[in-house]
């Protein structure tokens, strides 16, 4: 019904090339935030659903009907834009409800609309300032009034969020969700700040240099990505990545040695990889002063304080990595061990770097309780 | 996509038409006319192939009248791009007071009529009763008969001209010095890099592609500004000495009645404009029109 | 090393100077068009008029229709003001919003409308202005001058200035352009599409090349032309008339400057960073 589907979509400008081969299926209804690193082509894939960018090849559906080339006006489609772009010479009630009045609504829905989406979005009062009367936040709320009056069955927002200071982006979070709630619309949503793609999406879609990385729940996009970029981007400290040299039930760190179990050694072998790389969250890294079996030797390269805890900065062989730690009782140059849990790593394909997968049991009951979910 | 470019051309197409009617299409005529013999009234116009051409090259008179107007475009630059450059850089970078008054006060003859600067010059200027003259003749100094005097003619007509053309390149040529960053002159002046070659070497060439421009519509649009005061005070004379080519072609046409020589010396003119045109694209113009 | 001082105060003193010279004639003027002429001939150099007078205006006034010619010159103002105003806006608008294939060719096209001399074009044009019965009517004026490639020009640098994500929300309300034009840009751009007007309108006032050529009786004379009638290479008679007859037609430009005069500046001072 109103599904969104991108068919081998590619995009280019001439020469570059800022999307390629996209397929992407985006459920009826459903809060999808599209997330990556600046120039993934994340906005320029939701410029393509709203008509603004010509598809250069392939086929986009909206609702299973082909849309490739239909002009935006025809499309059912709301956009907030990242600078709100709200029409300066107008008061907000008339921002609000022009591309209604334009469309011949009938009065009386129009007015019932406006007062609905002013109710809501907290902007009574309002209604006869002008935009440039108006603090950043207001601002940003008459611009997603604009787009909930039209009832659309397309909801995109262009980092919508990213000129509101950080108590502001909280409560707009909620509001967001709060109209997805109201209307059911099929929300895409652009950002490139991974909390707020973590809280507001039900699923998300990471993209990097025009191609789609992964698209799952937020959950399965922090435990079990599905590949070393995803890895990397997702999280903060950003995972470990450590190459390492596969033996049997061994993973060869330089001359350390780290045990896996036969489950671990399925996987790789089912897989059908001949070289690994390791990746280990830092939180799932334990640090310890004294020798523990199947611990990994380092040294202490640095120690930061980062409030909630201490990143403390090691060199494994030839590598750094980073663990976090609650006490930051660590001393540079001294040698610590670090444990990783089985239940915790990942192991990517070195040549293709997608995941080779996790074994039964892996990941199984970890759950997002670092992140406020609002589901 | 096609009802796009419909849209765009009926957008254009006033705009396009009165351009077709009186411009490309007189132009068109008028390389037409060039190769005729013709006094605008006779129903018969005589072929004549290229004559007008050779007669104006061989003519002495049009050779005085290319000469006038190569010094009216020496003096019109000098006044008008020169000056009018050296004072935005004074009042933009090394004054620090009074900028919007010195603007507003320069340009002001720039919304008056060159008929008017004209007679008020003419006046002013007068060899024998005007201010000027009796000022001069305290230091014992005569003023030489301009309206006569080859050279001097020129020169006072030029400051005519420039007197209402001034203002307005002062505050193209003052909106792109002021667009200089002002980092660079800050770090030159630190260095105490002296003011002239803040000029030279900093202001100048960051402003090149805004002075070209004036530069050019200085020698386009000064020469035919130049009518006015030819045509209402000497009429070209005297003998030519105060002629350019623009007032030469009209003084063809309807004075003279020789549409054909007129056509061909304004078909000449463009020539040397045309190439101006293209020097304009080519060092203002990149890419203006971007894409939106 | 001069102090920044010494340096700033010479070239305040030489600006000075300078304005004026450049607008001593102004000033002149408006003293001697209310001197008597006898009066006029000892005292040239001084601008108050010792015994101030309307005779030279009364002059004017009683040798020409003046209200006619003023009228004349306003209209021609006017009309071709706002018809230019309106075509620059539409092509303006073309040239932004839509893509075209052709459009840089186009655009080479206007850009070289300005670098035609009149020369060029007057023969043709009297011939067809002829044609059409309007030598002598200030319609025959108006008619070759109704497009303006710098209007255009400057209409399109203020509707650039127009954040594009605004017509973006427009076309994905489905606005025609209609709308679009007349809702969203044209309110947008009104302070240069204003100035731009003011231009306009002043250009045409004090014009004389082409309306020397198209007006021959003094009824449909417009000011410019009106004033050439006194001017004399030589010096002579009708000097004071002819400074009244300067201020009258300088007044209307003079005061539109003083009124607008930031718009005015405005305008050109941001055309000309490329």
């Amino acid at each position: 019904m109103a599904e969104i589907k991108f068919e081998h979509v590619s995009k280019s400008y001439g020469e570059t090339h800022v999307v390629k081969d996209l397929q992407l299926h985006i459920r009826s209804g459903e809060r999808l935030v599209l997330l990556g690193p600046s120039g993934c082509g994340k906005s320029t894939t939701l410029r393509m659903i709203a008509g603004l960018e010509e598809i250069t090849a392939g086929k986009l559906f909206l609702g299973n009907c082909e849309m490739t080339k239909v002009p935006s006006g025809e499309r059912d489609v709301a956009m907030v834009f990242q600078n709100y772009a709200l029409y300066p010479h107008m008061t907000v009630a008339k921002n609000i409800t022009y591309g209604l009045s334009v469309q011949k609504v009938p009065k009386l829905e129009i007015k019932k609309r406006l007062e609905l989406a002013l109710e809501m979005l907290q902007l009574n009062g309002l209604e006869n300032r002008l935009p440039k009367d108006l603090s950043g936040g207001q601002r940003q709320r008459v611009a997603l009034a604009r787009a909930v009056v039209k009832r659309s069955k397309f909801f995109l927002l262009d980092e919508p969020l990213s000129n509101l200071d950080a108590k502001l982006r909280v409560t707009a979070r909620k509001e967001l969700v709060n109209i997805h709630e109201r209307f059911g619309q099929t929300f895409v949503y652009v950002t490139h700040d991974q909390i707020e793609a973590m809280t507001v999406g039900q699923r998300i879609a990471i993209m990097n240099e025009g191609r789609l990385q992964m698209i799952d729940t937020p959950e399965n996009v922090y435990h079990k990505p599905a590949n070393i970029f995803t890895a990397q981007f997702i999280g903060s400290p950003p995972t470990n990545i450590i190459p390492v040299k596969w033996e049997g039930r061994v993973l060869w760190i330089g001359s350390q040695q780290f045990n896996m179990n036969e489950a671990w050694e399925e996987q790789i072998v089912q897989a059908g990889c001949t070289e690994v790389v390791l990746g280990i969250r830092p939180e799932h890294l334990q640090l310890t002063k004294d020798p523990v079996p199947d611990a990994l030797q380092c040294t202490v390269i640095n120690v930061e304080n980062q409030g909630r805890s201490y990143g403390v900065y090691l060199q494994l062989n030839e590598t750094e990595i980073i663990a976090l730690s609650d006490n930051g009782a660590w001393i540079p140059g001294e040698t610590v061990y670090v444990q990783a849990a089985l239940e915790r790593m990942h192991l990517f394909d070195k040549a293709t770097t997608e995941t080779i997968g996790y074994p039964e049991g892996v990941h199984a009951d970890d759950h997002l309780h670092q992140h406020e979910c609002v589901h | 996509m096609n009802r796009e470019t419909i849209k765009f051309y009926l957008l254009l197409l006033p705009s396009l038409a009165i351009f077709l009617l009186f411009v490309f299409w007189p132009f068109a005529y008028s390389v037409y006319l060039s190769f005729f013999d013709w006094n605008m009234i006779s129903p018969e116009k005589k072929f004549v192939g290229l004559q007008n051409y050779i007669d104006i090259i061989k003519d002495p008179i049009s050779y005085k009248v290319l000469v006038n107007t190569f010094i009216y475009i020496g003096v019109l630059l000098l006044m008008n791009c020169i000056i009018p450059y050296i004072f935005a850089f004074v009042i933009d970078v090394v004054l620090k007071r009074f900028k919007n008054f010195y603007k507003t006060a320069l340009f002001l003859p720039a919304v008056i009529s060159l008929v008017v600067g004209s007679i008020l010059f003419t006046w002013l200027l007068n060899p024998v009763s005007g201010p000027v003259a009796i000022i001069l003749g305290w230091f014992d100094v005569t003023m030489p008969m301009w309206t006569k005097t080859d050279g001097w003619v020129i020169v006072i007509l030029c400051l005519i001209t420039s007197w209402k053309v001034f203002g307005y390149n002062f505050i193209v040529l003052y909106a792109a010095v002021n667009g200089v960053d002002r980092e660079l002159i800050e770090a030159a002046r630190l260095d105490r890099v002296p003011a002239r070659k803040i000029f030279m070497k900093i202001v100048l060439p960051l402003s090149s592609a805004t002075g070209i421009y004036v530069l050019i519509i200085t020698v386009v649009q000064g020469l035919q500004y130049m009518f006015t005061p030819i045509k209402i005070i000497t009429q070209g004379g005297p003998n030519y000495a105060s002629s350019n080519a623009i007032y030469h072609a009209f003084h063809e046409a309807f004075v003279l009645y020789r549409t054909g020589h007129s056509a061909a010396l304004s078909i000449l003119t463009m020539l040397i404009f045309f190439i101006l045109l293209l020097l304009e694209f080519k060092f203002v113009e990149k890419g203006v029109y971007y894409e939106n | 090393m001069r102090t920044r001082l010494q340096i700033g105060g010479i070239w305040h003193v030489v600006l000075i100077l300078f304005l004026v010279l450049m607008l001593y004639p102004l000033i002149y003027a408006l003293g001697n068009s209310f001197k008597s002429l006898s009066e006029s001939y000892g005292t040239t150099l001084n601008v108050l008029p010792k015994l101030f007078t309307l005779e030279n205006y009364q002059a004017f006034f009683n040798s020409l229709p003046v209200i006619r010619i003023t009228l004349n010159t306003f209209f021609l103002g006017a009309v071709t003001t706002i018809v230019k105003l309106v075509t620059s806006f539409l092509a303006a608008y073309a040239f932004v919003y839509f893509r075209v294939k052709y459009k840089p060719a186009l655009y080479f096209l206007l850009i070289s409308t300005i670098f035609v001399p009149f020369t060029v074009t007057m023969i043709p044009n009297y011939l067809f202005i002829s044609r059409l019965g309007l030598i002598d009517s200030v319609w025959g004026a108006i008619l070759p001058q109704l497009a303006d490639a710098i209007g255009i020009f400057l209409i399109t640098q203020s509707m650039r200035g127009i954040p594009y994500s605004l017509i973006e929300v427009a076309r994905l309300d489905r606005l025609p352009h209609r709308r679009i034009m007349l809702d969203i840009v044209l309110p947008l751009v009104r302070p240069a599409v204003t100035s731009t007007g003011i231009w306009f309108f002043i250009t045409t006032w004090n014009e004389y090349v082409w309306p020397v050529l198209i007006l021959k009786s003094t009824e449909q004379y417009t000011l410019p032309l009106a004033l050439q009638m006194y001017i004399s290479a030589e010096g002579g008679t009708n000097f004071t008339v002819a400074m009244a007859v300067s201020v009258v037609t300088m007044a209307i430009p003079l005061a539109l400057y003083i009124m607008f005069q930031r718009y005015i500046i405005g305008t050109f001072a941001s055309s000309g960073i490329k």
